[in-house]
């Protein structure tokens, strides 16, 4: 498939923008956890270029909304994929970068809309990423990828408890849309959907929220629990792949995605008197502070309590995190988001619950050996996971002019 | 207004002597061409009602829907013949019982529902006459010129709405029946507006990247097929349905283009 006048124009949004003609201030952003000032979020625009895709590491409190949103490749073979590939990377540059795709001469009013119009004229950048992930489906011999796949790159596993619905698991191809504002989620979904209609379909798709500060702190999940306290910073070596991770060449600056689709029992975690919510968790619903402590980010003392007195040994947070050196490099960059669906459960309970969505390194070393360390804890009971993927994050794109997963086909 | 038995036919004059009004002609040729099929098919079905054989008698529906789907471009024009012959039950108080749930949809409800044959003798007896007014009254049918460029993609816009969500399968399952129809039908406006369609622009030439979607269109429909036969789309699952929504999706956003590439063109 060639390249069509859509994307020339946008290709030449994308140039003027990189010039610098962009009238929109791009304050340095804190990177990880919180960050000093508080930039209005719709003014911010998330550069695109660069060593690592921008969305993986993201002041939660600038993208409060964010959807997932899984396809099945329908493209055929090797240019089929890197057409794909080429289109996402132009589109998600200009609308990462607010845009002025929809002045420039020619208008393309001569020719049909170009642009949905949700955002208005001016599409403001709104703090907005669009991160993307590979699926074990694409490194076949169809592609031409069988040799690229990078290790450890497999379907989702069914993990004990699981509840896995095949319409809601697994995909080829994800993307990770997070922004300021759900419209703007929404506009950035609509429009690479409309770019991509022949060369995939979705598989599944799912909006989420973060909420702010309640009162202060890290967002509180639904089960009224502030989550996300505990992430590691990038220079922990922790999310990156790097040249020592044994795999492919072209995954360095990678990283791989792990998103469990978690149906949370809202109606019966209401029921359950707070003290045992508080053991199941390990932490304090109001403070967020483990058991043993009293502010949120204080750290659990797990060999002064090593009968689980104040904090059961099986609290979510001591078998996610034992804080042990053995599984020190089992942490995880966590990226997760509340979800409510429209509709109900067949019972009649909310379809309600977390978009879990995790950065690693190693997806066996990380996500699996925590997910394996939770088996059969507590929470289980209250929580159904029924979908996600796995999925391999490819390098940013460091110069204009190259695309996302370009280093696969060398 | 002029009266043509139990519907009425707008008519306003053409304009014949425009490049769009030559299509328009062209096009009516066309569509008398599908109607007096329709009739032939709908004759066809009537004859077979007495021999109380459904499965036959489903395929005969099945060949005059599918006559009417190629028609396709001219649904607008025909107001509330069109309906008649081709409309849904949708919007109707009583739903598939209303009595104003009439043609060839209603016929494929009481087939695939277990309505006895010589009962719907009555629905296609006024299907019948519902096509003879209708051939009668093509000549003098208004057709607005500028609403041929729309038509290109308006008869997948209605295959994408009605038959892939399966809205208007009323128990045949044939939504890729219907579909390649309208893939027919499209083809048909596409060919007769070719010559006025300009320049390519920037190199890419809305005629070929249409044509090029339609056939890969029809290639997605055909691999649905098996062993020769349209599958009952109400069995298939979400991955064999994705090629399909995606072709035409990527069919459609081609198309769409045809209207501003002529939009000067009266």
């Amino acid at each position: 498939m060639s390249v069509n006048r859509r994307n020339f124009l946008r290709g030449a949004a994308g140039t003027l923008a990189a010039a610098g003609a962009l009238g929109v201030s791009r304050p340095a952003l804190a990177e990880g956890k919180g960050g000093g000032g508080s930039p209005d979020p719709a003014t911010v625009s998330v550069p695109f270029l660069g060593a690592n895709q921008a969305g993986v590491y993201r002041p939660d409190f600038l993208q409060r909304s964010a959807g997932f949103a899984a396809f099945r490749l329908l493209v055929e073979d090797r240019a089929g994929l890197q057409a794909l590939l080429q289109t996402l990377t132009s589109h998600i540059q200009s609308l990462t970068e607010g845009s002025l795709v929809d002045s420039g001469p020619p208008r393309e009013s001569e020719i049909g809309g170009l642009d949905s119009g949700v955002l208005g004229a001016q599409v403001p950048p709104d703090a907005l990423t669009v991160t993307v992930g590979l699926g074990a489906g694409v490194f076949t011999d169809r592609y031409g990828l069988a040799a690229a796949r990078p290790r450890g790159l497999t379907t989702m596993p069914v993990f004990p408890s699981d509840s896995p619905e095949p319409d809601w698991t697994g995909g080829d191809l994800v993307l990770q849309v997070c922004s300021n504002a759900s419209d703007s989620v929404h506009h950035a979904l609509r429009d690479l959907t409309r770019a991509t209609r022949g060369m995939m379909q979705l598989e599944w798709k799912i909006l989420g929220f973060h909420s702010g500060p309640r009162p202060t702190g890290a967002p509180r999940n639904l089960f009224g629990y502030k989550d996300g306290i505990v992430n590691p910073a990038e220079d922990e070596g922790l999310v990156w792949i790097d040249k020592n991770s044994g795999q492919p060449d072209w995954a360095v600056g990678g990283s791989f995605l792990v998103i469990r689709l978690i149906r949370m029992l809202v109606e019966f975690w209401d029921r359950v008197g707070i003290p045992e919510q508080n053991a199941i968790i390990g932490r304090d619903r109001d403070s967020g502070a483990p058991l043993d402590g009293t502010g949120e980010t204080d750290l659990p003392d797990y060999p002064a309590d090593p009968d689980g007195a104040v904090i059961p040994l099986d609290a979510h947070i001591r078998l996610a995190n034992p804080r042990t050196a053995e599984t020190d490099r089992s942490r995880l960059l966590r990226r997760g988001y509340n979800y409510e669906n429209a509709g109900m459960s067949r019972n009649g309970n909310s379809e309600t619950g977390l978009i879990f969505c995790s950065y690693q390194q190693n997806i066996q070393d990380q996500f699996e050996a925590t997910q394996l360390r939770l088996a059969g804890e507590p929470m289980t009971d209250y929580i159904q996971p029924f979908g996600g993927g796995y999925f391999v994050v490819p390098p940013g794109v460091a110069e204009f002019g190259g695309y996302l997963g370009e280093g696969m086909f060398a | 207004m002029l009266r043509l038995g139990p519907t009425t036919l707008e008519t306003t004059p053409g304009r014949a002597g425009t490049p769009l009004g030559a299509v328009v002609e062209q096009y009516r040729g066309y569509v008398g061409q599908k109607l007096d099929q329709l009739a032939a098919d709908v004759a066809n079905l009537r004859a077979g009602l007495p021999g109380n054989d459904r499965t036959s008698a489903q395929r005969r529906w099945l060949a005059a829907q599918f006559t009417w789907q190629q028609v396709g471009a001219a649904y607008g024009s025909f107001g509330a013949l069109g309906t008649a012959i081709g409309g849904l039950a949708n919007g109707l108080p009583q739903g598939v019982a209303d009595p104003a749930f009439t043609g060839l949809h209603r016929i494929e409800y009481g087939l695939y529902s277990g309505e006895k044959l010589p009962d719907l003798r009555g629905h296609v007896d006024r299907l019948a006459a519902d096509v003879d007014t209708l051939r009668g009254g093509l000549a003098k049918l208004a057709i607005v010129p500028t609403d041929m460029p729309i038509r290109c993609h308006e008869i997948l816009e209605d295959a994408l709405r009605d038959h892939l969500s399966g809205q208007d399968d009323y128990g045949s399952g044939m939504a890729y029946a219907l579909t390649s129809a309208d893939v027919l039908g499209t083809r048909v406006v596409l060919e007769e507006l070719k010559p006025l369609i300009p320049t390519p622009v920037l190199g890419h030439s809305p005629y070929d990247q249409s044509k090029a979607a339609l056939d890969r269109l029809d290639a997605a429909l055909d691999a649905t097929k098996v062993d020769g036969r349209w599958p009952d789309y109400q069995g298939l699952t979400k991955h064999q349905r994705q090629p399909v929504n995606g072709a035409i999706g990527a069919a459609l956003e081609a198309l769409y283009r045809i209207p501003s590439a002529l939009g000067k063109v009266q």
